[in-house]
């Protein structure tokens, strides 16, 4: 991966229980689809998108469970180094609301205490089976402060809003780190040019 | 949630330590369907990491002694009259001697619990930590009751921005270091040469660190079971940039090598800057050492140096070249790292050798360590697996293999629920083979202490070190102790503490074999009654001795009635590198698999074109021939989406 043309590049990390829709989420925002019947992603380990906001250029790059989730068996790595977590319930379904307490508690162990949540109901279009209403949902994200916001994969309804304020408020956020130092460590395999030799020079 | 299992799989492995989860990775990696199990609530085995508090539950039940009793029976009804069945343990006993010692005020920590129980306390350095580990049943209280009460635990989440910047500046730049090194060090061209650039609150007062802060901040802890480090050349690192899983994962260089002689901890020099900085060695010495090492890194090349002592000890062959005392320590214990007495001449050469090479890879020492601990590393494969369909399911006991009797093959396993499962091979971590399998193995044991300390070992500039210490055997023939020394920034501590390992092959109790070595480095009493050299050293606040299996190495033929298509996994080896776990996994990939390479890199996501995604649904098939292909695993799964990984897959 080299240096590319972008201001701001920023992980993102889906979670949720299995079926609220995360995948679709996150295939409607980065190709624009909403794929019926959408099967697994297989060797797909993370989308990315790069949007403009106020003339910069902002990377995002979506994780997705990878069907970890269905035996409650996300790895902790996964949440490690995430800047943003969309959390994410079905409007339809209870369970998937009910579970959200235990989904915090993995994200206050696991993930960094900086990183921004947002809660996601998505399934609008389906209406009539609506199980959660937003009230309660709102009320939740508010004791949780969290930014919340309902969606549809389907029909696309606020899934572009969903990412780019996001992004926005990653910006404002990044904005206000820079003062300290970004502390880069070591990526094997990340092109480094110094070979022994170089550095080292025994010979 | 309660999903059902497949009940087909090509491969089904239990256990996700690290040879496990590179097993699991590979296969699912070349197309086989995997199932892949842990009985445990937590991946990684014994090569897992905890914070405080989960490792203070992991200690309780390793100290307990019960047995889990088999209250059901009924899964032997899905034994077949042509079948046999083999079971698995239940608890594993690969842990003994268990000790813990809190040196602080205990008392004091009396009722204190993880952040997030005590949020109205101010607590230290992380207003953001506060928050939500224990509330999660007033939260679900919450989310049931129409109208939740906003109770103060709730708000405090750690979730909002505000709140966290009211903690110390410090423990931001901690918590930086996590949040944007992965994702914006790609951009960034020094990336890999900046180095420990936290700019360090130093001028404060040093803060006491009490034990109720440790439990506290438990969750800032990351305690791997095992101490490991990656040699930057090692087959670990080789494997994790080959298969693209260092992509899931951070490291830090380990930043000094130390050496601990005539009872004072020194630095080694071991660079070529390092040699000629260094301020203890004098110039003949400098010159002695650079002529050493040059020979070391091409001694093949000039047998004429060593042939005559290729049946001494490396020690012995050390003595006979120009090396003053000093400089012969260094050699044999930093260096090389290998034994005084039973090391030979061309041994010590070649560890000489390895050291070398892998310096100056990623930094001036030869080693890497991965952010929040080795335990990430499992996890990393299992990650990899996943993309590639692999299913996955913690707290997931298996009551036996299923053996069929004529072939002598094992056919399925039966699952604590009673659902049987079968698979072409199974993978199985030793500690799941019951006593009646191991009868005629034995096995080693590894020594292990867990130190929290509040300084480190050796004072330098600066408190961000990662330090590794060969700490020789007093007695001649007994093994020395490895000794590693983690920083906050490491993510494995919280800040004002380090977290020290000790490892060694075991001769007696974890406690016998490094206590000695403990109270040489460190000051175990209590503050009141510690003499004013100890004060010196740094104070131990907690500590833990235990002794842990060491599975590796052992012949397959040594275990009893293993069928064919069962392949063993090995726990934790006493070695620092993890060149045993990768080639295990290797070896029994490639028994499975003779012609499928070996972990391939996987696809890059910003090389995948999605161009082929209108394809109807009804085209793809995908998920209909789990026999050839991963199944598909996640979420709306019933076909289609299969584009993106053939498009990858062709494009390699």
């Amino acid at each position: 991966m080299s240096m590319e043309d972008y201001d701001f590049l920023f992980k993102i990390v889906l979670i949720g229980n299995a079926g609220v829709g995360k995948t679709c989420l996150v295939r409607r925002f980065t190709q624009g689809l909403f794929p019926p019947g959408q099967g697994a992603t297989i060797g797909v380990d993370f989308m990315i998108k790069t949007v403009e906001i106020n003339g910069e250029k902002v990377k995002l790059q979506i994780w997705d469970t990878a069907g970890q989730e269905r035996f409650r068996s996300i790895t902790q790595s996964y949440y490690r180094s995430a800047n943003a977590l969309i959390l994410t319930y079905d409007i339809t379904c209870e369970e998937s609301f009910r579970c959200l307490p235990e989904w915090l508690r993995e994200i206050e162990q696991y993930a960094s205490n900086k990183v921004i949540t947002v809660l996601v109901g998505n399934k609008i279009d389906l209406a009539d089976k609506r199980e959660v209403s937003q009230q309660r949902a709102a009320e939740f994200s508010e004791a949780q402060d969290m930014y919340y916001l309902e969606t549809s994969a389907k029909e696309s309804d606020n899934v572009e809003k969903l990412f780019l304020d996001l992004a926005c408020r990653l910006i404002s956020e990044a904005r206000q780190n820079t003062l300290v130092n970004n502390v880069s460590s070591p990526l094997p395999g990340e092109g480094k040019s110094i070979s022994y030799l170089t550095c080292c020079n025994f010979n | 949630m309660a999903d059902n299992l497949p009940s087909e799989f090509d491969v089904v492995v239990i256990g996700t330590g690290l040879p496990e989860s590179i097993i699991a990775a590979a296969c699912a990696r070349s197309g086989q369907s995997v199932l892949h199990v842990d009985s445990k609530n937590y991946y990684g085995g014994n090569w897992a990491s905890f914070s405080f508090s989960g490792l203070l539950s992991w200690i309780k039940e390793n100290q307990q002694k019960t047995d889990v009793s088999d209250e059901w029976d009924d899964w032997r009804k899905l034994i077949l009259e042509n079948e046999e069945a083999i079971s698995l343990n239940k608890k594993e006993k690969t842990i003994q001697h268990i000790e813990d010692f809190c040196f602080g005020d205990q008392d004091s920590a009396e009722g204190v619990e993880e952040a997030g129980a005590l949020p109205k306390l101010p607590v230290f350095g992380a207003a953001g930590a506060e928050g939500f580990a224990q509330e999660s049943e007033e939260a679900r209280a919450a989310v049931e009751s129409t109208v939740p009460e906003s109770t103060e635990p709730e708000k405090a989440t750690g979730t909002e921005p505000a709140s966290a910047r009211e903690g110390s500046d410090a423990e931001i730049t901690s918590e930086d270091t996590s949040s944007h090194s992965a994702a914006l060090g790609e951009s960034a061209g020094e990336l890999g040469q900046t180095e420990a650039a936290v700019p360090e609150a130093s001028a404060q007062e040093p803060k006491k660190i009490t034990y109720s802060q440790i439990v506290r901040e438990g969750r800032r802890f990351n305690i791997d079971l095992v101490s490991k480090l990656l040699f930057s050349r090692g087959l670990l690192i080789d494997l994790l940039i080959k298969s693209n899983v260092s992509r899931y994962a951070e490291f830090k260089n380990v930043t000094q090598i130390l050496a601990f002689r005539e009872g004072k901890v020194e630095q080694v020099p071991c660079s070529r800057a390092d040699v000629f900085n260094s301020r203890q060695l004098a110039m003949v010495e400098k010159r002695m050492l650079m002529k050493f090492l040059t020979f070391c890194l091409d001694y093949e090349q000039h047998p004429e140096e060593y042939q005559d002592y290729e049946n001494s000890t490396f020690a012995e062959f050390l003595r006979t070249q120009k090396l003053t005392p000093s400089l012969q320590h260094f050699i044999l214990h930093s260096i090389a790292m290998v034994s005084e007495t039973d090391c030979s001449t061309l041994e010590g050469l070649q560890a000489t050798k390895k050291f070398l090479q892998c310096l100056g890879r990623y930094g001036n020492t030869p080693f890497l360590f991965p952010l929040y601990g080795q335990g990430e590393i499992p996890q990393c494969f299992c990650r990899l697996c996943a993309v590639f369909g692999g299913i996955y399911c913690l707290r997931h006991p298996v009551q036996c293999l299923v053996v069929d009797k004529e072939s002598g093959r094992c056919k399925a396993i039966v699952d604590h629920f009673g659902q049987r499962i079968s698979a072409k091979y199974f993978i199985v971590e030793d500690s799941y083979l019951s006593e009646s399998v191991c009868t005629n193995v034995h096995y080693r044991q590894i020594s292990r202490a867990v130190l929290i300390t509040d300084q480190s070992v050796l004072n330098t500039g600066s408190e961000q070190q990662v330090s590794i210490l060969t700490v020789p055997p007093v007695d001649l023939g007994k093994p020395a102790v490895c000794v590693i020394e983690l920083c906050s920034s490491t993510m494995t501590c919280m800040k004002g503490t380090y977290l020290v390992h000790l490892t060694c092959p075991s001769t007696k109790t974890a406690r016998e074999d490094l206590e000695p070595v403990v109270q040489k480095l460190f000051n175990v009493n209590t503050e009141k009654d510690a003499e004013n050299e100890e004060l010196e050293k740094p104070r131990v606040l907690w500590a833990v001795y235990f002794n842990m299996r060491d599975s590796s190495g052992i012949d397959r033929n040594s275990y009893d009635r293993l069928p064919s298509n069962v392949y063993v996994c090995s726990g934790p080896d006493s070695a620092l590198g993890n060149d045993c776990a990768v080639k295990q996994a290797e070896t029994i990939f490639q028994e499975m698999f003779p012609t499928e390479e070996f972990c391939p890199p996987a696809p890059n996501p910003e090389d995948i074109i999605y161009d082929e995604d209108e394809i109807a649904p009804e085209e793809s098939g995908f998920s209909n021939s789990p026999e050839t292909k991963p199944e598909a695993s996640t979420e709306e799964m019933s076909s289609g989406g299969s584009a993106a990984v053939e498009k990858a897959d062709n494009e390699e």
